[in-house]
């Protein structure tokens, strides 16, 4: 699954895209509303006390009949003007706005306000940004305006500690979300990596339907899937055998009638210009007749390895004796010292394929090894490796073209015109489909070819594993 | 020499008759395996060669009732079906060989002689092979009109190699065949008896190959089997 990933939709990637990026867009919209709501009220605590300073400075107006008068001490103003971090600037105007007290800067621009109105406003004064809090303060019968400024110190250090403190936030709550969200796809897809991974580690034989209680129950409907198909696999394989073994018996009656037709005709008296020609006929009909029987035998393993037929005890040395009958006059009539060095060789297997890798073996042994040759075969099983060998003193094969002929239709190079290049090939198959190892060689004195079969026990592969 | 075939793919056998009848023997056909029992209990066959895939009953069925009717014909069985079974199932049902299609014309010729040849060699107290004679009631040997000194062991290899004449016979098959619950005899007693018997038996044409590391083959030298 993830070795698909770079071509087909990753369902974590979009599942993480659709969980991420609506928290991209929601999360900073949160924190910049919650920057807002909270810096709002702060700033307004800022006016608040700004404002109480305003009303006390109003209280030093003082309507007596000498006319207006703004008495405050110079101890008071010191305390006024001191704060910890900003500057204090205050103006007192009176009603045509004449300058009664404070910082003439402060008094521009003109703003008319009623008695007790106030007014707060951004301002540049001894170009410095501050923030203004402006009241009409009652003086006699007229409208008296204090105004007090503070530098904005300390309302930017509180919008700076706001605005570190959200974005802090977001980003630990963005963080978990992220990890969560990680965590939660992860998780959540756990039971389908184990469903692939339970898949990939079948074997193409094994064609049980999968259980459905170990998937979730989003994953039930492609467990069933997988199951019919399994089904209708197996089924197929089943139809596949029962139809090779028609093919068969249907392919083999007119290959044997060929096949002994033309070596009748051999035989029988015939012009001596067509001995030739009929000796021709022959070989290719007896090259035919193998050939089909051949190609069965491939299609019939090739089933075999793909369908779920269960493995059996098979004793290579039993059936290598079975075979011993049937190959020993082929060898004599060949004019080839067929040998045997027999042990116990158990493997689990099965008997049909077996037997015919080994009738390839032998056939291909007593057809190359040429007349006078020497041919053994062997079988042994020690500590869990079992071998089956079938060695000959013939021609062998260059090492070059050893890995060649393991292919189908392909003949080593002192061969062609003979054989159909399918003998190895079985066997390779065969091989393959015991998981057991092929190993070409030359034999003996680096005359000659050795074929060694090699079978561990489950076992002892799960040891070396 | 009489043969009967039985085959239901007409061509097929009509090229096996010729095949054989080419070799000098008489060969019969049948296409069905129904009335195959009653015809060899009735009639005298050197042997049976009988097609398993048959229209009607099968081969194996076919040779399980004439075995069942008491027939000792030997029987060479044809199988176009690849499978290990069939072949176990037809040695195991009383064939005495069996044969996968398609098949060399010498093949089949030379073991068909093979299997007449051990048919031949038994009768009910003697078997015989070439100018050998082995009287099983009187235990007595003899090549031509020469009486043969074999010991006790001696003869009783040579009935089990006489009774599986043209087969290779493994060693170890030898000896489970001739030691009783007592005796313990090796493979390498075997290989002494078979080299007596090996210089006694050559004037009468008789040869006991060697199949290397495996057992012996007891062929006669003219006959070629």
């Amino acid at each position: 699954m993830s070795a698909a990933s770079g071509a087909s939709p990753s369902l974590r990637r979009s599942l993480l895209l659709w969980l991420l990026w609506p928290l991209l867009l929601i999360a900073p919209a949160a924190a910049g509303l919650q920057y807002v709501l909270a810096l709002k009220p702060a700033l307004r605590a800022f006016d608040h006390s700004l404002g109480a300073t305003v009303i006390s400075i109003g209280n030093f107006v003082r309507t007596s009949p000498q006319g207006l008068q703004f008495e405050m001490s110079a101890q008071t103003e010191r305390s006024i003007r001191t704060n910890q971090t900003d500057a204090v600037f205050y103006v007192v105007t009176g009603p045509q706005r004449e300058l009664l007290a404070g910082d003439p800067p402060l008094a521009e621009p003109p703003i008319s306000l009623a008695a007790q109105e106030w007014h707060f406003y951004d301002a540049r004064v001894f170009e410095q940004a501050v923030r203004v809090a402006a009241l009409g303060v009652v003086c006699g019968d007229a409208v008296c305006q204090v105004r007090v400024a503070q530098t904005t110190g300390a309302r930017e250090a509180l919008r700076n500690d706001m605005l570190a403190g959200t974005a802090l936030s977001l980003l630990l709550l963005t963080a978990a979300l992220v990890v969560a969200a990680l965590v939660a796809t992860s998780r959540g897809l756990l039971p389908m990596h184990r469903l692939s991974r339970q898949l990939g580690s079948r074997s193409l034989a094994d064609l049980r339907p999968l259980a459905a209680s170990e998937v979730p129950r989003e994953a039930i409907t492609v467990v069933g899937a997988v199951n019919r198909l399994f089904e209708r696999v197996d089924a197929g394989s089943a139809a596949q055998q029962a139809f090779l073994a028609d093919a068969a018996h249907q392919l083999r009656t007119p290959l044997a009638t060929l096949q002994t037709e033309a070596e009748l005709a051999v035989m029988q008296p015939h012009p001596p210009e067509l001995s030739a020609t009929l000796h021709r006929i022959s070989a290719a009909a007896t090259r035919a007749a193998r050939l089909g029987s051949q190609l069965l035998s491939l299609a019939r393993s090739d089933a075999i390895a793909r369908s779920a037929t269960p493995t059996e005890a098979v004793d290579l040395k039993h059936l290598t004796s079975l075979a011993a009958n049937e190959w020993v006059p082929r060898a004599l009539a060949a004019q080839i010292d067929l040998g045997f060095e027999l042990q116990s060789a158990a493997v689990n297997g099965n008997a049909f394929l077996l037997q015919e890798m080994l009738d390839n073996l032998l056939h291909n042994a007593l057809t190359y090894a040429g007349a006078g040759a020497q041919v053994t075969v062997r079988t042994n099983s020690t500590r869990g490796v079992t071998r089956l060998e079938v060695e000959d003193n013939g021609p062998g094969i260059a090492p070059e073209d050893r890995e060649r002929v393991l292919q189908r239709f392909q003949r080593g190079a002192q061969n062609l015109g003979r054989g159909s290049g399918l003998g190895l090939a079985i066997v390779s198959d065969v091989v393959k489909a015991h998981g057991a190892r092929l190993l070409l060689k030359e034999g003996a004195d680096g005359k000659g070819l050795l074929v060694r079969v090699t079978f561990e026990s489950a076992a002892r592969r799960q040891n070396t594993a | 020499m009489r043969l009967l075939l039985v085959e239901d793919d007409p061509a097929l056998a009509n090229s096996t008759m010729r095949a054989l009848q080419s070799h000098g023997w008489t060969v019969d056909w049948s296409t069905r395996g129904e009335p195959v029992p009653q015809s060899v209990t009735q009639d005298h066959y050197d042997l049976v060669v009988l097609d398993i895939g048959l229209a009607g009953i099968d081969g194996f069925e076919t040779l399980r009732r004439m075995r069942a009717k008491g027939s000792n014909t030997p029987v060479l069985m044809l199988t176009a079906r690849d499978a290990v079974e069939d072949r176990v199932r037809g040695l195991e049902g009383g064939a005495d060989d069996y044969m996968i299609k398609p098949f060399a014309v010498a093949e089949l010729v030379a073991r068909a002689r093979v299997l007449t040849r051990r048919a031949q060699a038994r009768t009910d107290d003697a078997l015989t092979l070439g100018n050998l004679r082995m009287d099983l009631s009187a235990r007595r040997v003899f090549v031509g009109e020469q009486a043969l000194e074999l010991s006790a062991r001696e003869w009783s290899v040579l009935e089990y190699l006489l009774g599986r004449v043209g087969k290779v016979v493994a060693k170890e098959q030898i000896l489970q065949s001739i030691t009783g619950w007592d005796d313990a005899l090796s493979e390498n007693a075997i290989e002494v008896y078979v080299s007596r018997l090996r210089a006694k038996l050559e004037p009468a044409g008789l040869r006991i190959r060697t199949v290397r590391g495996f057992g012996y083959l007891l062929e006669s030298v003219e006959g070629g089997t």
